[in-house]
């Protein structure tokens, strides 16, 4: 996207606003993150049952269609909070390693969740891909979290 | 030894400077501790949102509180364990931090809530199965106030100084 976008998202009024007060980024911060808790942990609840490894006594199916809608609440929160932290500083994100390997990262876990792990969910594979498909799931949103926190160090 | 002295000989110590300066050490450790939070609280929010009965809630409470535990402590362990490097790594900077001080209040209410509804809640889940009691719906609540609270002051640390 062309940089001169960027730099108008910096001086876009939600970016005022995050880079008014000095409590504004951490808590919008805090929110994000309690956003991707509860999508990330509650993929992870679903992930241990394709594993294998917990919630064995109840089934995969059952367990994802119980918690989709609270994954998608914090898909959604992450997916708001995300943006607002991005245009208070655009440019150096766009430019941030670590930014763009979370993206990419993003992108792929996306795109993994509402297609091979929802069809793993759904017992349409044998138990061998269902846990491959658990452990992509945990490493794909593992590597979202880890390179979001190292945009900070980069 | 008084406090700024103890501080101090922490920061001396070679962990402590080894994760303050060592470069890739801090914001490893850092990612490990939000990895952590983030596990940790999922399987907390999984198991609270099935005491408040907004969720699962085709499945036994027992069956959840149960299969998720030893994930929800894995996650716990993780997250003190890495959280404890951090704070070793830059004691003197905490010390001074009010957001600091907060998270420890109600790291400490963490204790004072395992103490008073372990009984009643989580040790007998199986009791909970015929209908959840008004205790551990508002054990469920805390503990997610309680947990939300620990990241808001856990971040402001860094915004503190």
């Amino acid at each position: 996207m062309p940089a001169s976008f960027f730099r108008w998202l910096t001086t876009s009024p939600w970016a005022k606003a995050m880079n008014g007060p000095e409590w504004a980024f951490p808590v919008v911060q805090s929110i994000h993150f309690i956003g991707f808790a509860l999508s990330i942990g509650t993929i992870a609840v679903v992930d241990l049952r394709l594993l294998g490894l917990g919630m064995r006594l109840q089934k995969a199916d059952e367990l994802a269609r119980d918690l989709e809608p609270w994954t998608r609440a914090g898909l959604a929160v992450m997916l708001i909070t995300g943006p607002l932290m991005f245009s208070a500083d655009a440019v150096t994100y766009h430019y941030n390693p670590s930014f763009q390997f979370k993206m990419v990262c993003l992108m792929l876990a996306l795109l993994f969740h509402f297609t091979i792990h929802r069809r793993a969910v759904r017992s349409d594979m044998p138990p061998i891909a269902a846990r491959l498909a658990g452990a992509m799931s945990l490493l794909l949103w593992t590597a979202v979290v880890a390179g979001g926190r190292m945009i900070a160090f980069i | 030894m008084s406090v700024p002295a103890m501080l101090e000989w922490i920061e001396s110590t070679d962990l402590s400077t080894a994760i303050r300066e060592g470069g890739l050490p801090y914001p490893i450790i850092g990612g490990v501790h939000l990895l952590a939070i983030a596990w940790f609280g999922g399987m907390l929010l999984a198991t609270d949102l099935r005491l408040m009965g907004w969720a699962m809630r085709r499945q036994l409470v027992s069956d959840v509180v149960c299969q998720l535990q030893p994930w929800k402590r894995l996650g716990f362990v993780v997250v003190v364990a890495s959280g404890l490097l951090l704070a070793w790594s830059e004691p003197i900077k905490l010390y001074r931090s009010p957001a600091f001080w907060v998270k420890m209040a109600l790291f400490a209410l963490v204790g004072v809530h395992a103490l008073v509804f372990r009984a009643g809640v989580y040790r007998h889940p199986t009791k909970l199965d015929t209908g959840v009691t008004p205790q551990a719906k508002l054990a469920a609540v805390l503990s997610l106030l309680l947990w939300a609270g620990l990241i808001v002051s856990g971040r402001l640390i860094a915004f503190d100084s």
